[in-house]
Protein backbone atom coordinates (compact mmCIF):
# COMPACT_ATOMS: atom_id res chain seq x y z
CA UNK A 1 0.00 0.00 0.00
CA UNK A 2 2.89 2.33 0.99
CA UNK A 3 6.35 2.36 -0.60
CA UNK A 4 8.83 4.71 0.19
CA UNK A 5 12.13 4.57 -1.52
CA UNK A 6 15.07 7.00 -1.61
CA UNK A 7 13.24 9.73 0.42
CA UNK A 8 14.92 13.18 1.48
CA UNK A 9 14.27 16.62 2.85
CA UNK A 10 16.76 19.08 2.50
CA UNK A 11 16.33 22.67 3.63
CA UNK A 12 17.73 25.34 1.92
CA UNK A 13 16.96 28.53 4.58
CA UNK A 14 19.39 28.31 6.76
CA UNK A 15 23.45 29.41 6.01
CA UNK A 16 23.99 25.23 5.60
CA UNK A 17 21.44 23.19 4.49
CA UNK A 18 19.94 20.83 6.77
CA UNK A 19 19.56 17.42 5.86
CA UNK A 20 16.15 16.14 7.63
CA UNK A 21 15.64 13.21 5.83
CA UNK A 22 18.29 11.38 3.91
CA UNK A 23 17.33 8.43 1.56
CA UNK A 24 14.55 6.90 3.54
CA UNK A 25 13.26 3.57 1.69
CA UNK A 26 10.40 1.16 3.52
CA UNK A 27 7.37 -0.42 2.83
CA UNK A 28 4.13 -1.13 4.69
CA UNK A 29 0.60 -2.95 3.60
CA UNK A 30 -2.50 -1.97 4.95
CA UNK A 31 -3.41 -3.69 8.80
CA UNK A 32 0.12 -2.75 10.28
CA UNK A 33 0.71 -0.04 12.42
CA UNK A 34 4.54 1.19 12.36
CA UNK A 35 6.05 3.11 14.95
CA UNK A 36 8.77 5.78 13.77
CA UNK A 37 10.85 6.19 17.15
CA UNK A 38 14.26 8.60 17.03
CA UNK A 39 15.14 12.06 19.09
CA UNK A 40 13.87 15.13 18.75
CA UNK A 41 15.11 16.46 15.64
CA UNK A 42 15.81 13.21 13.85
CA UNK A 43 13.77 13.92 11.31
CA UNK A 44 10.82 11.34 11.96
CA UNK A 45 8.22 14.22 12.18
CA UNK A 46 9.60 15.19 8.51
CA UNK A 47 9.02 11.98 7.12
CA UNK A 48 5.61 11.56 8.81
CA UNK A 49 4.34 14.86 6.95
CA UNK A 50 5.89 14.10 3.69
CA UNK A 51 3.93 10.94 3.79
CA UNK A 52 1.12 13.28 4.73
CA UNK A 53 1.47 15.14 2.05
CA UNK A 54 2.38 18.47 3.83
CA UNK A 55 5.85 18.37 3.27
CA UNK A 56 7.13 18.21 -0.82
CA UNK A 57 10.21 15.61 -0.84
CA UNK A 58 13.64 17.04 -2.07
CA UNK A 59 13.85 13.64 -3.61
CA UNK A 60 12.80 10.35 -3.56
CA UNK A 61 9.28 8.86 -4.42
CA UNK A 62 5.84 8.37 -2.02
CA UNK A 63 3.99 5.80 -3.81
CA UNK A 64 0.08 5.01 -2.27
CA UNK A 65 -1.86 2.71 -3.38
CA UNK A 66 0.15 2.85 -6.91
CA UNK A 67 -0.29 6.56 -7.07
CA UNK A 68 3.05 8.83 -6.57
CA UNK A 69 2.03 11.81 -4.59
CA UNK A 70 5.26 13.71 -4.58
CA UNK A 71 4.77 14.49 -7.86
CA UNK A 72 1.10 15.83 -7.20
CA UNK A 73 -0.18 19.67 -6.91
CA UNK A 74 -0.88 21.59 -3.76
CA UNK A 75 -4.96 20.53 -4.98
CA UNK A 76 -3.85 17.72 -5.02
CA UNK A 77 -2.53 17.01 -2.16
CA UNK A 78 -4.93 18.69 -0.44
CA UNK A 79 -7.51 15.92 -1.62
CA UNK A 80 -5.12 13.33 -0.87
CA UNK A 81 -5.02 14.79 2.49
CA UNK A 82 -8.57 14.79 2.92
CA UNK A 83 -9.44 12.00 1.99
CA UNK A 84 -6.86 9.26 2.29
CA UNK A 85 -4.61 10.38 5.10
CA UNK A 86 -6.14 10.58 8.46
CA UNK A 87 -3.68 12.79 11.15
CA UNK A 88 -3.42 12.97 14.80
CA UNK A 89 -1.54 15.60 16.02
CA UNK A 90 0.76 15.76 19.01
CA UNK A 91 -1.18 18.98 20.46
CA UNK A 92 -4.31 17.45 19.09
CA UNK A 93 -5.15 20.22 16.87
CA UNK A 94 -9.37 20.20 17.95
CA UNK A 95 -11.14 23.25 17.06
CA UNK A 96 -11.49 24.99 19.91
CA UNK A 97 -14.93 26.69 19.68
CA UNK A 98 -16.27 23.24 18.54
CA UNK A 99 -17.66 20.80 20.68
CA UNK A 100 -16.45 17.07 20.39
CA UNK A 101 -19.27 15.87 17.72
CA UNK A 102 -18.82 19.21 15.44
CA UNK A 103 -14.98 18.57 15.13
CA UNK A 104 -15.64 15.30 13.45
CA UNK A 105 -18.70 16.96 11.58
CA UNK A 106 -16.04 19.61 10.19
CA UNK A 107 -14.04 16.77 8.77
CA UNK A 108 -16.60 15.48 7.16
CA UNK A 109 -18.29 18.72 5.43
CA UNK A 110 -14.02 18.89 4.68
CA UNK A 111 -14.35 15.39 2.82
CA UNK A 112 -17.56 16.66 0.93
CA UNK A 113 -19.63 13.51 3.18
CA UNK A 114 -23.65 14.26 3.10
CA UNK A 115 -24.59 15.62 6.64
CA UNK A 116 -27.08 12.55 7.36
CA UNK A 117 -24.42 10.14 6.85
CA UNK A 118 -21.40 12.35 8.51
CA UNK A 119 -23.83 12.76 11.50
CA UNK A 120 -24.42 8.69 11.95
CA UNK A 121 -20.27 7.87 11.40
CA UNK A 122 -19.18 10.86 14.15
CA UNK A 123 -22.02 8.89 16.32
CA UNK A 124 -20.78 5.85 15.55
CA UNK A 125 -17.00 7.00 16.24
CA UNK A 126 -17.61 8.77 19.49
CA UNK A 127 -19.80 5.68 20.72
CA UNK A 128 -16.52 3.45 19.78
CA UNK A 129 -13.75 5.18 21.24
CA UNK A 130 -16.58 6.22 24.47
CA UNK A 131 -17.09 9.47 23.77
CA UNK A 132 -20.72 9.33 23.59
CA UNK A 133 -21.04 10.69 26.67
CA UNK A 134 -18.93 14.04 25.72
CA UNK A 135 -20.54 14.54 22.31
CA UNK A 136 -22.00 18.02 23.45
CA UNK A 137 -18.47 18.50 25.62
CA UNK A 138 -16.30 21.67 23.57
CA UNK A 139 -12.80 20.80 22.89
CA UNK A 140 -11.68 22.92 25.44
CA UNK A 141 -13.59 21.03 28.55
CA UNK A 142 -12.50 17.69 28.02
CA UNK A 143 -9.20 15.94 29.35
CA UNK A 144 -6.19 15.54 27.25
CA UNK A 145 -6.86 11.96 26.93
CA UNK A 146 -10.55 12.65 25.70
CA UNK A 147 -9.18 15.30 23.47
CA UNK A 148 -7.07 12.60 21.86
CA UNK A 149 -9.63 10.23 21.22
CA UNK A 150 -11.61 12.79 19.71
CA UNK A 151 -9.26 13.21 17.17
CA UNK A 152 -8.33 9.68 16.05
CA UNK A 153 -12.26 9.69 15.33
CA UNK A 154 -12.22 12.87 13.45
CA UNK A 155 -8.67 10.88 11.76
CA UNK A 156 -11.48 7.98 10.84
CA UNK A 157 -14.00 10.06 10.36
CA UNK A 158 -13.55 9.88 5.87
CA UNK A 159 -11.99 6.60 6.18
CA UNK A 160 -9.14 7.09 5.42
CA UNK A 161 -6.60 4.19 4.16
CA UNK A 162 -3.27 5.82 6.18
CA UNK A 163 -3.46 7.04 9.68
CA UNK A 164 -0.16 9.31 10.33
CA UNK A 165 0.05 10.03 14.16
CA UNK A 166 2.33 12.60 15.86
CA UNK A 167 3.41 11.77 19.10
CA UNK A 168 -0.06 11.34 20.39
CA UNK A 169 1.35 11.08 24.27
CA UNK A 170 3.47 13.52 24.67
CA UNK A 171 0.64 15.52 26.97
CA UNK A 172 -0.64 12.60 28.72
CA UNK A 173 0.49 9.96 31.59
CA UNK A 174 1.97 6.91 30.84
CA UNK A 175 -1.80 5.07 31.59
CA UNK A 176 -3.43 7.50 29.28
CA UNK A 177 -0.93 7.42 26.91
CA UNK A 178 -1.29 3.45 26.80
CA UNK A 179 -4.99 3.55 26.23
CA UNK A 180 -4.92 5.71 23.87
CA UNK A 181 -2.57 3.84 21.50
CA UNK A 182 -4.26 1.03 22.13
CA UNK A 183 -7.72 2.79 21.32
CA UNK A 184 -5.21 3.76 18.12
CA UNK A 185 -4.13 0.29 17.03
CA UNK A 186 -7.69 -1.28 17.90
CA UNK A 187 -9.22 0.97 15.54
CA UNK A 188 -6.67 0.40 12.40
CA UNK A 189 -7.33 -3.26 13.10
CA UNK A 190 -10.37 -3.52 12.61
CA UNK A 191 -10.58 -1.18 9.89
CA UNK A 192 -8.00 -2.41 8.10
CA UNK A 193 -6.07 1.30 7.87
CA UNK A 194 -2.07 1.58 7.87
CA UNK A 195 -0.85 3.29 11.08
CA UNK A 196 1.96 5.36 10.87
CA UNK A 197 3.06 6.74 14.80
CA UNK A 198 6.17 9.06 14.90
CA UNK A 199 6.84 8.70 18.85
CA UNK A 200 10.04 9.28 21.48
CA UNK A 201 8.24 6.69 23.94
CA UNK A 202 9.67 3.44 23.74
CA UNK A 203 6.74 1.72 25.74
CA UNK A 204 4.52 3.40 23.24
CA UNK A 205 6.24 2.20 20.13
CA UNK A 206 6.18 -1.33 21.77
CA UNK A 207 2.61 -1.23 20.93
CA UNK A 208 3.31 -1.24 17.12
CA UNK A 209 3.82 -4.33 14.53
CA UNK A 210 6.85 -2.84 13.46
CA UNK A 211 9.45 -0.19 14.59
CA UNK A 212 11.68 1.50 12.48
CA UNK A 213 14.22 4.38 14.02
CA UNK A 214 15.26 7.60 12.53
CA UNK A 215 18.84 9.00 13.61
CA UNK A 216 20.16 12.07 11.73
CA UNK A 217 17.89 11.59 9.32
CA UNK A 218 18.78 7.94 8.51
CA UNK A 219 15.57 5.31 8.69
CA UNK A 220 16.18 1.89 9.86
CA UNK A 221 13.83 -1.14 10.87
CA UNK A 222 14.31 -1.65 14.53
CA UNK A 223 11.45 -4.80 14.43
CA UNK A 224 10.41 -7.17 15.68
CA UNK A 225 8.76 -5.09 18.38
CA UNK A 226 8.56 -7.89 20.84
CA UNK A 227 12.44 -7.51 21.52
CA UNK A 228 11.91 -3.93 23.04
CA UNK A 229 9.48 -4.84 25.34
CA UNK B 1 -21.07 25.24 8.71
CA UNK B 2 -17.95 25.97 10.54
CA UNK B 3 -18.13 29.97 10.09
CA UNK B 4 -21.99 30.34 11.31
CA UNK B 5 -20.81 27.39 14.37
CA UNK B 6 -18.06 30.01 15.31
CA UNK B 7 -20.05 32.92 14.99
CA UNK B 8 -22.05 31.23 17.53
CA UNK B 9 -19.28 30.51 19.68
CA UNK B 10 -17.57 33.53 19.74
CA UNK B 11 -20.44 35.74 20.32
CA UNK B 12 -18.14 38.43 22.51
CA UNK B 13 -15.46 38.81 19.61
CA UNK B 14 -17.79 38.72 16.76
CA UNK B 15 -19.80 41.41 18.78
CA UNK B 16 -16.95 43.83 19.06
CA UNK B 17 -16.02 43.44 15.21
CA UNK B 18 -19.57 44.22 14.64
CA UNK B 19 -19.89 46.85 16.63
CA UNK B 20 -16.80 48.76 14.92
CA UNK B 21 -18.28 47.74 11.06
CA UNK B 22 -21.95 49.09 12.63
CA UNK B 23 -20.19 52.77 13.73
CA UNK B 24 -18.00 52.82 10.74
CA UNK B 25 -21.56 52.41 8.65
CA UNK B 26 -23.51 54.99 10.70
CA UNK B 27 -20.74 56.89 10.36
CA UNK B 28 -20.73 56.80 6.63
CA UNK B 29 -24.31 56.95 6.23
CA UNK B 30 -24.79 59.97 8.16
CA UNK B 31 -21.79 61.77 6.58
CA UNK B 32 -24.46 60.70 3.11
CA UNK B 33 -27.19 62.35 5.08
CA UNK B 34 -25.74 65.46 5.91
CA UNK B 35 -24.17 65.89 2.16
CA UNK B 36 -27.52 65.32 1.00
CA UNK B 37 -29.13 67.33 3.52
CA UNK B 38 -27.18 70.19 2.36
CA UNK B 39 -28.13 69.54 -1.07
CA UNK B 40 -31.99 69.68 -0.18
CA UNK B 41 -31.12 72.76 1.96
CA UNK B 42 -29.21 74.83 -1.49
CA UNK B 43 -31.80 73.71 -3.89
CA UNK B 44 -34.33 70.66 -3.46
CA UNK B 45 -36.86 73.23 -5.13
CA UNK B 46 -34.79 74.08 -8.20
CA UNK B 47 -34.16 70.10 -8.41
CA UNK B 48 -38.01 69.58 -8.27
CA UNK B 49 -39.15 72.07 -11.06
CA UNK B 50 -41.11 70.25 -13.93
CA UNK B 51 -38.82 71.21 -16.42
CA UNK B 52 -35.77 69.85 -18.69
CA UNK B 53 -33.71 72.95 -18.74
CA UNK B 54 -34.07 76.06 -17.59
CA UNK B 55 -33.45 79.38 -19.13
CA UNK B 56 -31.81 82.39 -17.79
CA UNK B 57 -30.25 85.75 -19.08
CA UNK B 58 -26.79 85.96 -20.91
CA UNK B 59 -25.60 88.41 -18.62
CA UNK B 60 -26.39 86.50 -15.53
CA UNK B 61 -23.08 84.30 -15.43
CA UNK B 62 -26.55 81.47 -14.66
CA UNK B 63 -27.28 83.32 -11.46
CA UNK B 64 -30.76 83.71 -10.54
CA UNK B 65 -30.18 86.34 -8.21
CA UNK B 66 -28.82 88.70 -11.55
CA UNK B 67 -30.85 86.66 -14.15
CA UNK B 68 -33.52 88.97 -15.32
CA UNK B 69 -35.66 88.54 -18.15
CA UNK B 70 -37.48 90.50 -20.55
CA UNK B 71 -41.05 90.44 -22.25
CA UNK B 72 -39.27 90.26 -25.53
CA UNK B 73 -36.50 88.23 -23.87
CA UNK B 74 -39.12 85.10 -22.56
CA UNK B 75 -40.83 85.32 -26.24
CA UNK B 76 -37.88 84.39 -28.01
CA UNK B 77 -36.71 82.06 -25.33
CA UNK B 78 -40.26 80.33 -25.96
CA UNK B 79 -39.88 80.77 -29.51
CA UNK B 80 -36.68 78.58 -29.37
CA UNK B 81 -36.24 75.54 -31.54
CA UNK B 82 -37.04 72.13 -29.61
CA UNK B 83 -39.02 74.12 -26.86
CA UNK B 84 -42.31 72.59 -26.26
CA UNK B 85 -43.68 74.22 -23.00
CA UNK B 86 -42.20 76.89 -20.89
CA UNK B 87 -42.90 79.33 -17.50
CA UNK B 88 -41.48 82.34 -16.56
CA UNK B 89 -40.33 82.48 -13.27
CA UNK B 90 -39.35 85.47 -10.98
CA UNK B 91 -37.37 84.95 -7.53
CA UNK B 92 -36.45 87.51 -4.76
CA UNK B 93 -35.70 86.59 -1.17
CA UNK B 94 -37.67 88.76 1.28
CA UNK B 95 -37.55 89.01 4.91
CA UNK B 96 -40.63 87.78 6.48
CA UNK B 97 -41.48 87.86 10.28
CA UNK B 98 -42.28 84.91 11.96
CA UNK B 99 -44.84 84.10 14.56
CA UNK B 100 -42.16 84.56 16.94
CA UNK B 101 -41.87 87.62 15.87
CA UNK B 102 -38.62 87.20 14.12
CA UNK B 103 -36.86 87.67 10.92
CA UNK B 104 -36.21 85.22 9.03
CA UNK B 105 -35.32 85.05 5.08
CA UNK B 106 -37.65 83.31 2.65
CA UNK B 107 -37.34 82.45 -1.20
CA UNK B 108 -40.49 83.96 -3.04
CA UNK B 109 -40.97 82.38 -6.72
CA UNK B 110 -43.70 84.40 -8.52
CA UNK B 111 -45.42 81.83 -11.21
CA UNK B 112 -48.10 81.65 -13.22
CA UNK B 113 -51.23 79.84 -12.41
CA UNK B 114 -51.75 76.98 -14.85
CA UNK B 115 -47.88 76.75 -16.29
CA UNK B 116 -45.48 73.86 -15.24
CA UNK B 117 -43.71 76.64 -12.78
CA UNK B 118 -46.93 75.97 -10.72
CA UNK B 119 -46.10 73.58 -7.47
CA UNK B 120 -48.43 71.39 -6.50
CA UNK B 121 -50.49 71.89 -3.47
CA UNK B 122 -50.98 69.03 -0.77
CA UNK B 123 -53.10 71.37 1.35
CA UNK B 124 -55.35 73.88 1.53
CA UNK B 125 -55.91 75.34 -2.32
CA UNK B 126 -54.29 76.37 -5.74
CA UNK B 127 -53.73 80.46 -5.85
CA UNK B 128 -56.06 81.65 -8.13
CA UNK B 129 -55.33 84.05 -11.52
CA UNK B 130 -55.64 87.71 -9.99
CA UNK B 131 -54.62 86.78 -6.05
CA UNK B 132 -52.10 88.89 -5.50
CA UNK B 133 -52.29 88.83 -1.99
CA UNK B 134 -52.09 84.83 -1.46
CA UNK B 135 -49.07 82.96 -0.90
CA UNK B 136 -48.62 78.98 -1.03
CA UNK B 137 -46.09 78.22 1.56
CA UNK B 138 -43.57 75.08 1.74
CA UNK B 139 -43.69 72.97 4.59
CA UNK B 140 -40.55 74.07 5.72
CA UNK B 141 -41.34 77.70 5.55
CA UNK B 142 -44.60 76.79 7.66
CA UNK B 143 -42.34 74.76 10.51
CA UNK B 144 -39.51 77.45 10.19
CA UNK B 145 -42.01 80.57 10.83
CA UNK B 146 -44.10 79.05 13.03
CA UNK B 147 -47.68 79.93 10.65
CA UNK B 148 -50.06 77.83 9.70
CA UNK B 149 -52.32 77.45 6.62
CA UNK B 150 -54.92 80.35 6.71
CA UNK B 151 -52.30 82.58 8.77
CA UNK B 152 -51.27 86.29 7.06
CA UNK B 153 -47.30 86.97 6.57
CA UNK B 154 -45.50 90.19 6.81
CA UNK B 155 -42.81 90.66 4.04
CA UNK B 156 -40.48 92.90 4.02
CA UNK B 157 -38.28 94.14 0.52
CA UNK B 158 -37.15 97.29 0.26
CA UNK B 159 -38.34 99.28 3.21
CA UNK B 160 -42.12 98.01 2.22
CA UNK B 161 -43.94 94.93 4.02
CA UNK B 162 -46.97 93.56 2.57
CA UNK B 163 -48.86 90.89 3.53
CA UNK B 164 -49.71 87.66 2.08
CA UNK B 165 -52.19 85.01 3.41
CA UNK B 166 -51.48 81.32 3.04
CA UNK B 167 -53.59 79.51 1.07
CA UNK B 168 -52.18 76.65 0.34
CA UNK B 169 -49.09 74.28 1.89
CA UNK B 170 -46.37 72.89 -0.72
CA UNK B 171 -43.83 70.38 -0.40
CA UNK B 172 -40.87 71.96 -2.85
CA UNK B 173 -38.55 72.58 -0.33
CA UNK B 174 -35.93 74.98 -0.45
CA UNK B 175 -33.95 77.09 -2.62
CA UNK B 176 -31.23 78.94 -2.24
CA UNK B 177 -30.78 78.12 1.09
CA UNK B 178 -34.14 79.29 1.79
CA UNK B 179 -37.75 77.82 2.34
CA UNK B 180 -39.63 78.24 -0.63
CA UNK B 181 -42.78 80.65 -1.18
CA UNK B 182 -44.90 80.83 -4.05
CA UNK B 183 -46.74 83.61 -4.86
CA UNK B 184 -48.52 84.73 -8.48
CA UNK B 185 -45.69 86.23 -10.97
CA UNK B 186 -47.66 90.27 -10.89
CA UNK B 187 -47.07 90.09 -6.77
CA UNK B 188 -43.40 88.83 -7.23
CA UNK B 189 -42.59 91.76 -9.97
CA UNK B 190 -44.20 94.23 -7.18
CA UNK B 191 -42.66 93.04 -4.36
CA UNK B 192 -39.22 93.04 -6.00
CA UNK B 193 -39.79 95.94 -8.62
CA UNK B 194 -42.64 97.82 -6.64
CA UNK B 195 -44.11 100.32 -9.26
CA UNK B 196 -41.59 100.89 -11.40
CA UNK B 197 -41.31 101.03 -15.28
CA UNK B 198 -40.22 98.36 -17.48
CA UNK B 199 -39.39 95.82 -15.02
CA UNK B 200 -38.08 92.94 -15.78
CA UNK B 201 -41.04 90.03 -16.44
CA UNK B 202 -39.19 86.58 -14.80
CA UNK B 203 -35.85 86.19 -13.35
CA UNK B 204 -35.43 82.37 -15.22
CA UNK B 205 -38.21 80.55 -17.65
CA UNK B 206 -38.74 77.03 -17.15
CA UNK B 207 -38.66 75.04 -20.40
CA UNK B 208 -39.87 71.51 -21.51
CA UNK B 209 -38.85 69.99 -24.90
CA UNK B 210 -35.96 67.97 -26.20
CA UNK B 211 -32.32 69.10 -26.89
CA UNK B 212 -32.63 72.02 -24.51
CA UNK B 213 -29.58 72.04 -22.45
CA UNK B 214 -27.02 74.43 -23.92
CA UNK B 215 -29.14 76.09 -26.47
CA UNK B 216 -28.19 80.54 -26.58
CA UNK B 217 -30.28 83.20 -28.26
CA UNK B 218 -30.63 87.21 -28.17
CA UNK B 219 -30.49 87.35 -24.15
CA UNK B 220 -30.31 84.31 -22.96
CA UNK B 221 -28.72 80.87 -22.66
CA UNK B 222 -30.44 77.52 -21.34
CA UNK B 223 -28.74 75.11 -19.10
CA UNK B 224 -30.31 71.45 -17.53
CA UNK B 225 -31.41 71.99 -14.28
CA UNK B 226 -28.51 70.19 -12.61
CA UNK B 227 -25.77 72.93 -14.36
CA UNK B 228 -28.22 75.67 -12.83
CA UNK B 229 -27.94 73.70 -9.64
CA UNK B 230 -24.54 73.87 -9.30
CA UNK B 231 -24.44 77.60 -10.43
CA UNK B 232 -26.27 78.42 -7.23
CA UNK B 233 -24.18 80.77 -5.17
CA UNK B 234 -21.97 78.86 -2.79
CA UNK B 235 -23.39 75.64 -4.14
CA UNK B 236 -19.79 74.60 -5.70
CA UNK B 237 -17.99 75.02 -3.15
CA UNK B 238 -20.22 73.17 -0.47
CA UNK B 239 -20.69 70.56 -3.52
CA UNK B 240 -16.89 70.04 -3.79
CA UNK B 241 -16.67 69.73 0.51
CA UNK B 242 -19.35 67.08 0.83
CA UNK B 243 -17.92 65.16 -1.72
CA UNK B 244 -14.46 65.33 -0.11
CA UNK B 245 -16.36 64.07 2.89
CA UNK B 246 -18.39 61.52 1.10
CA UNK B 247 -15.03 60.08 -0.55
CA UNK B 248 -13.47 60.24 2.97
CA UNK B 249 -16.18 58.69 4.58
CA UNK B 250 -16.13 55.93 1.72
CA UNK B 251 -12.90 55.60 1.77
CA UNK B 252 -12.01 55.28 5.59
CA UNK B 253 -15.39 53.15 6.17
CA UNK B 254 -14.04 50.69 3.21
CA UNK B 255 -10.21 50.42 4.76
CA UNK B 256 -11.57 50.12 8.50
CA UNK B 257 -14.23 47.57 7.44
CA UNK B 258 -11.43 45.48 5.25
CA UNK B 259 -8.78 45.63 7.93
CA UNK B 260 -11.02 44.44 10.65
CA UNK B 261 -11.92 41.13 7.96
CA UNK B 262 -7.83 41.19 7.46
CA UNK B 263 -7.29 40.88 11.33
CA UNK B 264 -9.77 38.72 11.69
CA UNK B 265 -8.12 36.22 9.51
CA UNK B 266 -4.77 36.49 10.86
CA UNK B 267 -6.10 35.93 14.14
CA UNK B 268 -7.22 32.14 12.38
CA UNK B 269 -4.01 31.17 10.83
CA UNK B 270 -3.36 28.15 13.36
CA UNK B 271 -6.96 26.81 12.80
CA UNK B 272 -6.39 27.51 9.05
CA UNK B 273 -3.26 25.91 8.98
CA UNK B 274 -5.32 23.21 11.17
CA UNK B 275 -7.72 22.71 8.52
CA UNK B 276 -5.96 22.44 5.02
CA UNK B 277 -3.33 20.04 7.04
CA UNK B 278 -6.25 17.74 7.04
CA UNK B 279 -7.74 18.47 3.71
CA UNK B 280 -9.18 21.41 3.24
CA UNK B 281 -9.24 23.54 0.23
CA UNK B 282 -8.81 27.14 0.52
CA UNK B 283 -11.57 28.08 -1.45
CA UNK B 284 -13.17 26.17 1.54
CA UNK B 285 -11.97 28.13 4.29
CA UNK B 286 -12.45 31.71 2.10
CA UNK B 287 -15.88 30.23 1.97
CA UNK B 288 -16.08 30.17 6.37
CA UNK B 289 -14.90 33.32 6.49
CA UNK B 290 -16.84 34.86 3.52
CA UNK B 291 -20.22 33.61 5.36
CA UNK B 292 -18.77 35.24 8.53
CA UNK B 293 -18.08 38.47 6.57
CA UNK B 294 -21.16 38.46 5.17
CA UNK B 295 -23.40 37.91 8.22
CA UNK B 296 -21.32 40.91 9.99
CA UNK B 297 -21.80 43.15 7.56
CA UNK B 298 -25.20 42.53 6.78
CA UNK B 299 -25.84 42.73 10.54
CA UNK B 300 -23.95 45.84 11.02
CA UNK B 301 -25.90 48.04 7.96
CA UNK B 302 -29.09 46.22 9.07
CA UNK B 303 -28.37 48.24 12.27
CA UNK B 304 -26.78 51.05 11.26
CA UNK B 305 -28.75 52.27 8.29
CA UNK B 306 -32.37 52.70 10.10
CA UNK B 307 -30.27 54.18 12.97
CA UNK B 308 -28.79 56.72 10.70
CA UNK B 309 -32.30 57.28 9.46
CA UNK B 310 -33.95 57.48 13.33
CA UNK B 311 -31.16 60.32 14.24
CA UNK B 312 -31.78 62.10 11.18
CA UNK B 313 -35.55 62.16 12.35
CA UNK B 314 -34.80 63.26 15.44
CA UNK B 315 -32.20 66.08 14.50
CA UNK B 316 -34.92 67.77 12.35
CA UNK B 317 -37.46 67.54 15.09
CA UNK B 318 -34.40 70.01 17.20
CA UNK B 319 -35.77 73.58 17.36
CA UNK B 320 -32.64 74.48 15.11
CA UNK B 321 -32.16 71.31 12.75
CA UNK B 322 -29.09 70.38 11.34
CA UNK B 323 -29.79 69.84 7.05
CA UNK B 324 -29.81 65.68 7.09
CA UNK B 325 -31.58 63.57 4.50
CA UNK B 326 -31.57 60.15 2.87
CA UNK B 327 -33.00 58.95 -0.05
CA UNK B 328 -33.40 55.30 -1.12
CA UNK B 329 -30.78 55.57 -3.88
CA UNK B 330 -27.63 57.08 -1.53
CA UNK B 331 -29.17 54.53 1.08
CA UNK B 332 -28.86 51.84 -1.56
CA UNK B 333 -25.45 52.72 -2.42
CA UNK B 334 -24.04 52.83 1.05
CA UNK B 335 -24.73 49.73 1.50
CA UNK B 336 -23.73 48.06 -0.98
CA UNK B 337 -20.44 49.79 -1.32
CA UNK B 338 -19.31 48.79 2.73
CA UNK B 339 -20.89 45.15 1.30
CA UNK B 340 -18.54 45.25 -1.18
CA UNK B 341 -15.63 46.92 1.36
CA UNK B 342 -16.34 44.11 3.55
CA UNK B 343 -15.88 41.38 0.65
CA UNK B 344 -12.73 43.03 -0.50
CA UNK B 345 -11.40 43.43 2.96
CA UNK B 346 -12.06 39.43 3.38
CA UNK B 347 -10.42 39.02 -0.22
CA UNK B 348 -7.19 41.08 1.01
CA UNK B 349 -7.29 37.62 3.55
CA UNK B 350 -7.81 35.35 0.72
CA UNK B 351 -3.98 36.18 0.16
CA UNK B 352 -3.00 34.78 3.67
CA UNK B 353 -4.97 31.91 3.37
CA UNK B 354 -3.60 30.88 0.46
CA UNK B 355 -0.25 31.35 2.05
CA UNK B 356 -0.78 29.81 5.38
CA UNK B 357 1.18 26.29 5.16
CA UNK B 358 -0.68 23.46 6.44
CA UNK B 359 2.46 22.21 7.95
CA UNK B 360 1.98 24.28 10.55
CA UNK B 361 -0.54 22.01 11.95
CA UNK B 362 2.27 19.86 13.37
CA UNK B 363 3.78 22.35 15.16
CA UNK B 364 6.74 22.55 13.56
CA UNK B 365 7.97 25.67 10.69
CA UNK B 366 11.18 24.81 9.47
Amino acid sequence: MLEVVELSKTYFGAAEPVHAVRGATFSARRGEFLAIVGPSGSGKTTLLAMIGGLLTPTSGSIVVDGEAIDRFDARRLAAYRRSRVGFVFQANNLLPFLTARENLLVMADIGGVDRRTARERADRLLEELGLTHRAAALATELSGGERQRVAIARALMNDPALILVDEPTAALDSTRGRQVVESLKAEIKSRNKLGIMVTHDLAMAALCDRVLEMHDGELRELSPTASME
Amino acid sequence: MLGLIELRRRRLQFFLIGLIVTLISYLVAMINGLGLGLNVLAGSALKSFDADAIAYSDASGLSVIRSELSAETIARVLAAPGVEEGAPLGYVAANVRTAAGEIENAAFLGFDPGTIGEPRVIEGRPLRPGELDGMLADREFLRFTGYRLGDVVPVSLRLQTREYRIVGVIDEGYFFFQPAVYILRDAWRSLRYGDAANAPEASIVLLKGKGLPGLRGDGFEVVDKETAFANIEGVAGQQSTVAALQAFGYLIGTLVVGVFFYVLTLQKVPHIGVLKALGASSSYVFRQLLVQVLVIASAALAVAIPLAMVTGRLIQRLPDPVPIAFDGRTLAFTTALLLVASVVGAAFSLRRILTVDPVIALGQQQ
